[in-house]
This record gives C-alpha cells, sequence and structure tokens, in this order.
C-alpha cells in the first residue's frame, strides 16, 4: 500500500473510532435520557443536548483526520 | 435583558385585606413572597380565620362539582366568559358567585346526575345483553315445549367445558328429585362454556335452587324483566331491548349536548371566577399581621410600582399603604425574582436560555447574544440556498398554525432566523441543494465546501469563530468575575483568557501573521496565563492548570462542527444529485433525489440546531454564565 492509501487508512480510523467511542457514550446517555424523559416529559430538551455533548469526541477525531489528509496530502490523491 | 424589581411592602387594615389581595390578583405583576422568609419585617404569620377556611372550602367544593359537571358535559375545554369577580371588587363579588354557582348547581347537578347514570345504565346494558342473547339463541333448539308451560319454570345452567362430568350428576339428581318430571338439554355456548337447561314443575324451584346453590354451579340469571319469561320469549325481548338503546342513547347524547350549550359557558365563568377567589385565599397563608394590620412583602417589576400604587389609592383607598423597601445588594441579588425581558426578535431564545438556567438576578442574560449567534451558526452549517427557502416556508406555515406563544412557536421562530442565514450562507457557498445550484449556473461567493482545495479554508475559518466566540465568553466571564469581587473566578477565567491570548500569538506567527519576535513574549504569554489557571485551583493546579488549558483549546476546536456537519449535509445532497443522475430513468432519479433531499433537509433541520445550541450551552455559557435565578411568578390571572 502506498503512502496515500495510508494515509486514508489513518484518516478512517480516527474518525470512525472516534465515532465508535461517540457511539457507546450516547448509547449510555439516550438510554438514561429516555428514562428520565418518561418520567418527566420537560426533560426531553436537556435529554436531546446531553445526547449531543458526547459529539466532541467525534469531531475531535474529525479534527485529526482533517489534519492527515490536509497535512499528509492525502485529499488530492 | 431583565426587569428591574423592586420590593413591596403593602400594610393596610385587616378589613382592607381582600380588596387589597383581589386588586393585585386582577393587576397580576406582583409576586408576593412568603412573610416567614421576610426576616426584615416585624410580623406574625397570618393566621385564617374559621370562616375564611370555611368559604375556601366552600370555593374548592364547588370548583370540583363544577369541574365534574362540565366533563359529563363533555366541554372541559370550553372558553369561559369574563369572570364575575370582574364586575365589582371585594368580598361582595365573592358571596355574589358563590351564590350564583351554587343556586345554578342544584338546579343542573341532579338533571345531569340522572342523565349521567341513565346513561351508564344503559352502556352496561349495552355491554352485557348481546352475552345473554348468544346463550339464549343457542339453547333454543334444544328447548322442550314443557318450557312454555306455565306451571314449569326453566333454569339455565352454565358449566366449563372442563368439568361436564358435573352436568350429568345434576341432571341425575335433579331427575331423583323432581322424581323425573323434570326434561333437561344441554349444548355447547362456545369454546369453553357448556350450557344446560333445566324444566321443573314450579312447586320444585326452591328444592332445586338449593340443590345448585349447594354444589356452588354457576346460574344463568337474566337481568330483571326477562327471567320470569320462557326462553324463546325471553330471547325476542332481549333482541328488542338491544335494538332500542342506540336510541335511547342517542336521545340522551342530545339532551346533555342542549344542557351544555345552555349551560357549559356560564360553568366556565363560574369555575374561572371562583378559582380566581380560591387564588385569592390561597396566598393569605403568604402575609403576615400585627392585631390590627396585615402586611404583605414582595416584589413587583420597577416600571410597574406607580401602577400598583395607583390601582390600590383607587381601588382600596388611601388608608393602604404601599413602600418600596430597601435592600442590602447582597440580599436582594438572592430574593430579586428574574424576569427576562428582551426585545421581540430575542424573545424566543428566552426558552432556550430558562432550558439551560435561568439567569441570576445580578448575573448577565445572555439572551441577546444567543439571538445574535446561535441563527448565524445554523446558517453556517446549514448554508443552502435551497434548504433555507424550504425551510423558511416551512417555518412560515408553521407560525400560523402555532399561534399560541409557547416554547414550540419559539422554536419555529427560531429555526426561521437560522433559515434565512442558511441561504445567506447559501449564496456565499454557492450551494442549492448542494451541487445543483452549481449545475444551474451558481457559483460560490466565497468558499466551494465540495471542493477538497477549500475544505482547510472552512476548517479555519470555523476555529476562528470558535476561538472568537470562547474568547468572547472570557470576556464576560472576567467582567462578571470583577462585579463579583471573586477572586477567585478571576483567576480562574482571567488565567484562561491571558494564556488564549499568548496562544493567539504562537499561531500568528507560525502562520506567518506576526512577525518571528512575537513567538517568544508569546510563550511569556501562555505560561502566565496557564499559571494563574493553576493558581485558581490550589495546589492541585500545577497539574491541574494544563489540563484546563488544554480543554480550553478542545473547547475551541469543537467549532469544527460547524464545518464538519455542514460537509456532511453537502456530500449527501451531492449523493442524492449524483444517483438521480446515474439511475438513467428520469421519473425513478427525481423520486430518489427528493426522497434524499428530504432526509438531508430533516437532518438539516435538527442537526444544526442541536449542535448551535450545544455550542453554547457547553462552550460559550461555561466561561461566564451562572444560573440559578428564582423565576418571577406573579401573583394573578395567568392570561
Amino acid at each position: 500500500m502506498d503512502a496515500t492509501g495510508l494515509i486514508a487508512v489513518g484518516a478512517g480510523l480516527a474518525v470512525g473510532l472516534a465515532a465508535i467511542g461517540t457511539g457507546l457514550a450516547q448509547g449510555r446517555i439516550g438510554s438514561a435520557g429516555v428514562g428520565a424523559v418518561a418520567e418527566k416529559r420537560e426533560m426531553l430538551g436537556l435529554v436531546i443536548l446531553l445526547i449531543a455533548i458526547p459529539e466532541t469526541m467525534v469531531i475531535l477525531g474529525f479534527a485529526v483526520a482533517a489534519m492527515v489528509l490536509l497535512l499528509g496530502g492525502g485529499l488530492g490523491g | 435583558m431583565k426587569l428591574r424589581m423592586t420590593c413591596v411592602q403593602i400594610v393596610g387594615l385587616k378589613t382592607h385585606l381582600m380588596p387589597v389581595v383581589h386588586v393585585l390578583h386582577q393587576l397580576g405583576c406582583v409576586q408576593i413572597d412568603d412573610i416567614a422568609e421576610a426576616g426584615d419585617v416585624s410580623a406574625r404569620p397570618l393566621h385564617l380565620d374559621p370562616e375564611t377556611v370555611r368559604t375556601q372550602e366552600e370555593l374548592g367544593y364547588l370548583v370540583a362539582r363544577i369541574e365534574g359537571l362540565l366533563s359529563t358535559l363533555d366541554a372541559g375545554r370550553i372558553e369561559p366568559g369574563a369572570p364575575i369577580a370582574d364586575q365589582a371588587a371585594g368580598e361582595r363579588a365573592i358571596s355574589d358567585c358563590v351564590a350564583e354557582a351554587r343556586a345554578g348547581l342544584d338546579t343542573l347537578g341532579p338533571v345531569v346526575q340522572s342523565l349521567a347514570s341513565r346513561r351508564e345504565a344503559l352502556e352496561a346494558e349495552q355491554a352485557s345483553l348481546p352475552r345473554y342473547e348468544a346463550v339464549l339463541r343457542k339453547l333454543l333448539p334444544i328447548v322442550p315445549p314443557s318450557a312454555r308451560d306455565a306451571a314449569n319454570i326453566s333454569i339455565g345452567v352454565l358449566v366449563s367445558r372442563g368439568h361436564l362430568g358435573v352436568l350429568d350428576a345434576i341432571a341425575e339428581r335433579v331427575l331423583n328429585l323432581t322424581g323425573g318430571r323434570a326434561e333437561i338439554a344441554a349444548e355447547d355456548v362456545d369454546a369453553t362454556m357448556r350450557a344446560m337447561l333445566i324444566v321443573i314443575p314450579r312447586e320444585f324451584s326452591g328444592e332445586v335452587e338449593a340443590l345448585l346453590g349447594r354444589e356452588d354451579i354457576s346460574r344463568l340469571r337474566l337481568p330483571a324483566g326477562f327471567a320470569d319469561q320462557p326462553p324463546d320469549a325471553a330471547v325476542a325481548a332481549l333482541s328488542r331491548r338491544i335494538a332500542a338503546i342506540p336510541l335511547e342513547l342517542s336521545q340522551i347524547k342530545t339532551e346533555l349536548a342542549s344542557l351544555a350549550e345552555k349551560w357549559a359557558p356560564r360553568l366556565a365563568r363560574w369555575r374561572a371566577s371562583l378559582r380566581d377567589c380560591l387564588e385569592e385565599f390561597a396566598i393569605l397563608s403568604r402575609l403576615g399581621e400585627t392585631d390590627q394590620t396585615f402586611v404583605l412583602v414582595g416584589w413587583t417589576p420597577e416600571r410597574d410600582v406607580p401602577g400598583v400604587r395607583r390601582a390600590l389609592r383607587d381601588e382600596v383607598g388611601p388608608a393602604v399603604v404601599m413602600q418600596t423597601l430597601s435592600l442590602a445588594p447582597a440580599d436582594r441579588s438572592a430574593r430579586a425574582p428574574v424576569a427576562l425581558a428582551n426585545p421581540g426578535p430575542a424573545r424566543p431564545f428566552q426558552s432556550l436560555v430558562r432550558v439551560f438556567a435561568l439567569p441570576r438576578y445580578e448575573g448577565i442574560d445572555p439572551t441577546l447574544l444567543m439571538a445574535l449567534c446561535l441563527p448565524l451558526f445554523f446558517g453556517m452549517i446549514l448554508g443552502d440556498i435551497g434548504y433555507g427557502a424550504l425551510l423558511f416556508l416551512l417555518c412560515l406555515a408553521l407560525l400560523r398554525r402555532f399561534r399560541q406563544p409557547g416554547a414550540l412557536r419559539d422554536l419555529v421562530q427560531i429555526l426561521m432566523m437560522g433559515s434565512a442565514w442558511a441561504v445567506v450562507f447559501g449564496f456565499l457557498y454557492g450551494e442549492a441543494f448542494g451541487t445543483l445550484g452549481e449545475q444551474l449556473g451558481l457559483h460560490p461567493i466565497w468558499i466551494d465546501r465540495t471542493s477538497a482545495d477549500q475544505v482547510a479554508g472552512l476548517l479555519l475559518f470555523t476555529v476562528a469563530v470558535g476561538a472568537a466566540h470562547v474568547t468572547l465568553g472570557l470576556v464576560l466571564g472576567v467582567w462578571e468575575a470583577f462585579r463579583e469581587r471573586s477572586r477567585h473566578l478571576l483567576l480562574e477565567r482571567g488565567g484562561m483568557l491571558v494564556g488564549l491570548i499568548g496562544l493567539f500569538l504562537i499561531v500568528s506567527v507560525a502562520v506567518k501573521w506576526l512577525p518571528d519576535g512575537f513567538m517568544t513574549p508569546g510563550a511569556v504569554v501562555l505560561i502566565v496565563g496557564i499559571a494563574l489557571l493553576g493558581s485558581s485551583l490550589g495546589w492541585l493546579g500545577l497539574l491541574m492548570g494544563p489540563i484546563e488549558f488544554i480543554g480550553l483549546v478542545g473547547n475551541i476546536l469543537s467549532y469544527l462542527r460547524i464545518a464538519a456537519i455542514g460537509l456532511a449535509s453537502v456530500y449527501l445532497a451531492r449523493v442524492a444529485n449524483e444517483l438521480a443522475g446515474s439511475l438513467g430513468n428520469i421519473v425513478v432519479g427525481v423520486i430518489v433525489a427528493v426522497l434524499i433531499h428530504a432526509l438531508n433537509l430533516a437532518l438539516g433541520a435538527f442537526s444544526p440546531t442541536i449542535h448551535s445550541l450545544r455550542l453554547h450551552y457547553v462552550e460559550f455559557f461555561r466561561k461566564f454564565y451562572e444560573g440559578g435565578g428564582r423565576p418571577f411568578e406573579p401573583f394573578g390571572r395567568k392570561t
């Protein structure tokens, strides 16, 4: 595999692994959040927000992937 | 922005108590505090006399009766007219209202009660009679002719098919008891039950009934009016009755509807008036008293003070004294309730601020800043003329539907502002339904998000937006800490701000915006900032200071989501356009494109809203905002 391929794999791993972490966190927050909303309907807004919080991880993964691609020249092929 | 609040104390003779409470209830702009919590007022909590308690209980009882009647009349949501208590202030209006409501309820109550009972009985009959009819119809073919003989009676017995042996035993004992003068027939009623009909001379009825009772056999007992007839006559009577019930129910429904038309507005008006009275009585427990006077302490917006004073003077008289209390700043800050009052376009954002936390009375209200930045972030993320215009039109239609103020209407208004910005950024990005605009001749004015060469610029732009937003939050935080004279907060927020300035200098040198000579000052400023931040955290600061600062940088990088989510939306739109073009069939292509664009539009309305909100709540607010304000809940009619 040439360097461009490895750059692409690295970028994919950066986003993919971060997305798995985000998904695991969102799953736990989501299940607890649904329980909270079932008890108290007005918690819905707060719960949606709490679910969005772990997305920072995937955003940082995206930042790393973007850096890998931009600095490594993976975008141009 | 928040309304300035004034603490007021109202004192008057006890004879003026209810008129004063009534005036305040009508005004609806004074929040009444519990006298026990107003430490600087020398009055004991008001003791309610037995007559007041009795009136309060009667009002509660009347309201409950009215609600019961409205529910029976199926008119619980009817709009009341003007409450009766508006006609005149004071106790006379209350007693008139109570007397009128009581008389009305005494007239209407028995009529409605009787109709409701009749309806209930008919509905019970409607549910049970078909079951009797079905069982009897099953038995009819096997009914012996002797059943029609007036000298005989028929007894029905039901047994589970799991105990069929019992039927044979019963039949044998009945035959023995009557000396063979009984006729017995059995038939399956359904998959689980079998029925048996026993026809015996009347003189044996007592003994056979006793036998069935001893053996705990369930009898098929027809309702009164059908029991004494032979089975075939009973079936005919049941059929006639079943056919007649819907007509009777319909008559009752018509009568109730006619009563509702005549009485419901009046009932709703009484309910509103009596509820007002109840609220007026309920608030008395918060008041204080001396031997001759009552004392009331509360809060009202500064702008309403002259109006309250004038209303009390005009409606009650000069004997009631209202004075404003000047509290110590700390006491005022802790006790004053918070009422947000922002200009029209920013008002919908108050709901979003409340979802997070109501600001403290002396704290910063971030509503205006949110109104400025949140739609802008939304527009930056969505950035598409087609999606923006469609969302805008959808929001316009929804606003026509949701006319009542509320969280839903606020959300639609916010979405509408965001979609207007999305159209603006759509021109800047040159996007209409993704790449479709480009194919129709639209060109980006600023950044082409679909071009790999320009993605870096977009990412840098969003980080710059994040840096500006977070810096603004820190500046506000430093100002807030300075106002509160909080050394800890000043060190923490000031340290972050100084460190951030150092980081900006270093980055500027790295990208050649500043000469190399700024590198050393930048590094020094960064270290000073981290040291200040660490010093706010005590001896752990040596370790936690740098970690907190890295967290701050993470906050800025978090704004990359503006680019990331926007790019995801662009590429989904591109997939829709290119997939449609590659299908080879224009109809299928259009259908596929419309479906994917619809999905993208739904995501485009939801995702940017959530992420813009998150950027405010998590990245921005945490730099300066401290909620925990007490909401302003004025005593009075909720209009």
